[in-house]
């Protein structure tokens, strides 16, 4: 049985991963980051991967959004190799919100959001009915459509993190990537911005993160990975997985795990003073 | 969600007459649709996002093209005045007429505007890929690299190939060192500019070696051509740069969505499905070819590939490589700079060259303050 196969023993029948990799190699120019990785992205969850800095998670992140190439194993989409694909047919399944996109010079955030609409059009049919639908959608899920004719460059960090989200939705993908989407926002647009992943995850989507916070990894996701040194020390659900050893383990740190008086989710204290 | 209808305060939505033949149907953004042809069923076969600013702004540069064509055509030695120039166009002008206007006036305006098309073109493409508005051809060493090649192939290694050939060889030479010279060939936009820089000096000096190593006839020659004139053009020039442009300037507009995208990150793009590197490489491949071309019948006129885009970009506000505006604005400045470089100063003509390099140098000096202070802030 592939790994592909494993992620959806205990479903009913045999649930294909909607994505996942086999023999991962990843390297830059020396010794490899991710040297022979199975995972499964279970069907329909929040998966958030976590770990130290350089333990590999963006550049799994990397592997699974195709900007860059493994050096080894494959990347399976649905149970097919993604290289298989066009890019946009992949694109019409799985959408990314990159870590530091560029916004154009004076954009208006509803031409923003519709050039994700890019994997469903062809040269000659630049738009569509369907278009239109969907970069609706987009702005309404992330509650941008006020925002509609202000220019990119005028809106505040918060902001602007959701107009990026709604152009990566107007994809309109079963398949969410997020690469540290908090990363440039303060924290009350974190917790507004890991919501709004939270509420697309409920209304169907399967979302991949990868996440700095490990608190907010254990309160949000569904299906936690916690990686070290290129490979995946634990998966599952948070509160089965978090364990004061495994933070000590991975993290170095020593640390008490409470409940979330908020949520019940593992709640980590650093043990340090 | 609203439905469909939701953005449409303006137009008609999308549920509008699709049978109809072009007809604006949709709104997308601030952007309009036009439709052609096709059924309910099937969709129309034809749906391109248009702006209405640039629209404006091509027509604007149209009609500012159109009057001094007509300046081109009319003023001169040989004045043709305006009412006379339609008669001489049927024939019924004097042999000294039609002499200044088919073998003289009208190939150089060809020349003109074809060329200032294709290097305002090559200039957008080359700006997009580097995402710099200082990631001309000119700054990054392609027209050095053309200049290059045509001293080569006239002075140094004479009868190998002609001097618009190697022109051409030189301006790909010249892309080849860039994208070995960066280490991560197109991908890495700030290096190209660099590198860039360093291969156009490199070539410069090159030019300089020929040009002092060559007889005196042949060096005055070739120093002309390398200014860039409109002079004593032939229509054969114009059929090189017209065929040039008809089949690179579609290939530009087919590339423009994707460039669109890839100016937003590669990470973004290949989210979205643009194959990245490869359609880079095919944008790169098309400007060398547009600028070898425009090279090749007119010398490497300077600066137009650097402003027009610019300019075009700044005036239709739009927010992407916008090949039409930038074509439009290229013919324009060079048709103008043409005229100044004839008639500015009586008695004295310019090479064109002379003048596009001045006027583009005090915009290369503006850009490159304004860098500057970016970089302090």
């Amino acid at each position: 049985m592939s790994v592909a196969e494993m992620a959806g023993a205990g479903d009913v029948a045999v649930v294909v991963a909607p994505l996942a990799v086999e023999g991962l190699v990843m390297a830059y120019d020396g010794a490899p980051v991710i040297d022979g990785l199975d995972l499964a992205v279970p069907a329909g969850s929040f998966t958030v991967v976590v770990g130290p800095n350089g333990c590999g998670k963006s550049t799994l992140l990397r592997a699974f959004a195709r900007t860059m190439r493994p050096r080894a194993g494959r990347v399976l989409l649905d149970g097919e190799p993604i290289t298989g694909l066009r890019g946009k047919e992949v694109a019409r399944r799985i959408a990314l919100l990159p870590q530091s996109p560029i916004a154009p010079e004076a954009i208006t955030v509803g031409d923003l959001v519709a050039r994700g609409r890019y994997p469903h059009q062809g040269l000659l049919r630049q738009w569509s009915a369907q278009d239109a639908r969907a970069v609706e959608a987009a702005l309404a899920a992330t509650e941008t459509v006020e925002l509609r004719d202000r220019l990119v460059s005028s809106l505040s960090g918060g902001q602007r993190q959701r107009v990026w989200l709604a152009m990566a939705l107007a994809q309109d993908t079963e398949l969410l990537l997020l690469d540290e989407p908090t990363t440039f926002l303060d924290i009350a647009h974190q917790y507004e911005m890991l919501g709004l992943c939270s509420r697309l995850h409920t209304q169907g989507r399967t979302l991949v993160a990868v996440l700095h916070d490990l608190n907010q990894a254990a309160r949000f996701a569904t299906h936690l990975v916690v990686m070290a040194e290129g490979a995946v020390v634990a998966q599952g659900p948070p509160s089965d997985i978090i364990t004061a050893e495994l933070v000590e383990a991975v993290f170095g740190l020593p640390a008490r795990i409470i409940p979330d008086p908020v949520t019940g989710t593992p709640l980590v204290v650093p043990a340090v003073a | 969600m609203r439905g469909p209808k939701a953005g449409a305060t303006t137009g008609p939505t999308t549920d509008g007459p699709t049978t109809a033949s072009g007809t604006v149907t949709a709104r997308a953004g601030t952007q309009r649709v036009v439709q052609l042809g096709g059924g309910r069923a099937r969709g129309p076969w034809l749906a391109v996002v248009v702006h209405p600013r640039p629209v404006l702004v091509c027509l604007v540069f149209l009609a500012l093209a159109a009057v001094a064509a007509l300046a081109t055509l009319a003023v001169g030695e040989l004045g043709i005045s305006l009412a006379e120039l339609p008669g001489v166009f049927a024939g019924h002008g004097t042999r000294a007429q039609e002499w200044a206007l088919f073998t003289s006036r009208l190939p150089r305006l060809g020349v003109a505007v074809l060329a200032g098309a294709a290097f305002a073109v090559a200039g957008a493409i080359f700006q997009s890929v580097t995402r710099n508005p200082l990631g001309s051809p000119d700054v990054i060493g392609l027209g050095a690299g053309a200049a290059a090649g045509a001293a080569a192939a006239a002075l140094v290694w004479p009868g190998f190939v002609s001097t618009p050939v190697g022109a051409l060889l030189g301006a790909f030479l010249a892309i080849t060192v860039v994208y070995l010279g960066t280490g991560r060939g197109f991908a890495a936009p700030h290096r190209m500019v660099v590198v860039g820089i360093a291969v156009g000096a490199m070539s410069l000096a090159f030019v300089q070696l020929a040009l002092v190593r060559a007889s005196r006839e042949s060096a005055q020659e070739v120093a002309l051509w390398l200014t860039g004139s409109l002079a004593a053009r032939a229509t054969g020039h114009v059929v090189v740069i017209g065929v040039a442009l008809a089949v690179l300037l579609p290939a530009a507009l087919a590339l423009t969505r994707t460039m669109q995208l890839a100016e937003m990150g590669d990470d973004l793009a290949t989210g979205v499905g643009v194959p990245v590197r490869a359609s880079r490489t095919l944008a790169v491949v098309v400007a060398v070819l547009l600028t070898g071309a425009a090279v090749s019948v007119c010398g490497p006129i300077a600066f137009v590939a650097l402003t027009a885009p610019q300019i075009a970009r700044r005036l239709t506000r739009s927010s992407g490589p916008g090949m039409v505006a930038a074509a439009c604005c290229g013919a324009v400045l060079l048709v103008v700079a043409d005229l100044v470089a004839q008639y500015a100063l009586p008695g004295i003509i310019f090479p064109v060259g002379v003048v596009t390099a001045g006027l583009g140098g005090i915009y290369l000096a503006f850009l490159l303050v304004r860098e500057w202070k970016r970089v302090a802030v």
